[in-house]
């Protein structure tokens, strides 16, 4: 019953030598590839992908499923008995005048493969782009774009080949960072002790400050009111919110303990008569 | 809250294992540590520390016997815990010469870990520091390279029993230098992951390490492993 069912599908021919019994193991080759890929795709995410950073395992897991969408269409295309070799050559000149036309588009597809390989930052890591002006998070590197949640929590999407080509700054790739202010005292306080309270105050109150390398204080200028100290601390690369943005108050704390005077602007004015 | 002035006139809890049946209150030097029956099987847990930061827990259990457990803890966790390295920068140096060795004991911090133990379980359930202000962090070698670590400044003791309750314990360590050169070590940097703790009432011990310096091909190293007390000590 089920040969004779065969035997007429494959006397149905639809075009040329096309017939339904052919079209039908296409289709069933088809089926199975998406299928398999699907799965092997879902057995990746489940049982490799975790203990793979997320870029890279989303990349495999690409690779992964157009590898066997591709070899399903390979054996599909062979068991329609279609010669590839024309679709070739009709390709190379397709793909020549395609190219011309989205030459941003495979160049944001090339600069993606350099990226995914160079590896510049990677997902999660906190990165500033100065060219571009976008500070924030690498969410992800896609083929064509990748995609950056900056600190408002917006999320912006760049064109790989402007991201590969752009200054990249990683704010999460050193073991520790640093953090710096200026404040100013007057000219009568004494600099050393200024130093003094300001260093003690950081050792203090800062616990994510590091002791070594120890807080940096530098002269930076002998200002019109005020000599002005350039105050620099080191902290553990995550820790940026425990340090840059409570530094300025700590110093401004330690010194009105400590009764030194951070000057308002003054201008001494000298008449002609005088 | 009594300070650590006051430490003198008031008895603090020891480490150990406490039954919670009700009402539990634990003391430690700048800390105040408070458990609460609220429902039949629900507790609360209050927790206050030196810097005026205070925690609460509710703490659900369907256990009939609940204990906690008052233990010392590698000084990891505070402020945060970002490494399993400690950085113990010795207030004096030793001066080793060649071919020689030296036996020490310093006061390593430590932390204090709160347990919850109850049928087969053993959670954690908060710690605290009695010295918050040696507990701070340090960086061995460059900022793009180099290692983040806890930083203490430590003197050295005389032996297992010079511990300061509820601060530090004491950490056995062997330098060895077998180097042609004489060697002056102001620093001790290793993962303290692996070594364990003991107490005794409020007293404390770290396992120790030994140290060799030695030549590896041209490369002068220093070879760290770990010395288990259980075998070494007393």
């Amino acid at each position: 019953m089920v040969l004779e069912l065969l035997q007429s599908l494959s006397e149905m021919q639809l075009v040329g030598e096309l017939t339904v019994l052919s079209l039908l193991i296409g289709g069933i080759i088809m089926a199975g590839g998406i299928i398999t890929a699907k799965i092997a795709k879902l057995l990746f995410h489940k049982y490799y992908a975790p203990s793979l950073p997320k870029d890279t395992a989303q990349n495999i897991s690409k690779l992964i499923y157009f590898g066997i969408l591709i070899v399903s269409f390979l054996g599909f295309t062979s068991s329609q008995g279609i010669d590839l070799s024309g679709i070739m050559v009709a390709g190379g000149i397709f793909a020549v005048v395609i190219g011309f036309a989205t030459q941003s588009v495979v160049s944001n597809l090339i600069s993606g493969l350099f990226l995914i390989v160079e590896k510049p930052a990677k997902h999660g890591d906190t990165i500033d782009l100065p060219d571009m002006g976008i500070s924030g998070t690498l969410l992800d590197i896609g083929t064509f774009s990748s995609k950056v949640r900056r600190f408002d929590g917006t999320v912006t999407r760049i064109p790989n080949d402007k991201f590969f080509t752009s200054n990249i700054r990683s704010l999460t790739l050193s073991t520790v960072r640093r953090a710096d202010a200026v404040v100013g005292i007057s000219y009568h306080s004494d600099i050393e002790n200024a130093i003094l309270v300001m260093k003690n105050e950081i050792l203090q109150t800062m616990p994510f400050v590091l002791q070594i390398p120890e807080p940096e204080f530098r002269i930076d200028e002998l200002g019109d009111s005020s000599v002005n100290i350039h105050v620099f601390v080191w902290y553990p690369k995550d820790d940026w919110s425990q340090a840059q943005p409570i530094l300025l108050a700590t110093l401004k704390r330690a010194l009105d303990n400590a009764s030194i005077e951070i000057p308002f602007p003054q201008r001494v004015i000298w008449s002609g008569k005088d | 809250m009594k300070t650590m002035s006051d430490a003198s006139e008031i008895t603090f809890s020891n480490y150990g294992i406490y039954d919670l049946s009700d009402n539990l209150e634990l003391l430690l030097p700048n800390t105040l540590i408070k458990f609460q029956r609220i429902s039949g099987n629900a507790f609360s847990y209050f927790r206050e520390n030196s810097e005026g930061e205070i925690i609460e827990k509710i703490i659900p259990t369907e256990s009939n016997d609940v204990k906690i457990e008052l233990v010392p803890i590698q000084p990891l966790n505070h402020p945060a815990k970002r490494t399993n390295y400690v950085f113990l920068k010795l207030d004096k140096e030793i001066h080793l010469g060649e071919n020689s060795a030296a036996s020490i004991f310093v006061h390593c911090p430590i932390e204090i870990g709160i347990f919850l133990i109850y049928d087969d379980n053993h959670e954690p359930l908060d710690w605290v520091t009695c010295n918050p202000l040696n507990s701070r962090f340090s960086l061995y070698g460059s900022p793009d390279t180099g290692t983040l670590c806890k930083y203490a400044e430590v003197s050295l003791a005389t032996d297992y029993d010079d511990s300061v309750s509820y601060v530090n314990g004491v950490m056995h360590i062997v330098i060895e230098n077998t180097l042609s050169f004489a060697q002056t070590i102001s620093k001790v940097i290793f993962p303290i992951t692996d070594n364990n703790l003991y107490y005794n009432n409020s007293k404390s011990i770290i396992d120790g390490i030994k140290i060799t310096m030695k030549k590896r091909a041209a490369v002068n190293i220093a070879e760290v492993k770990q010395l288990l007390w259980i075998l070494s000590g007393p």
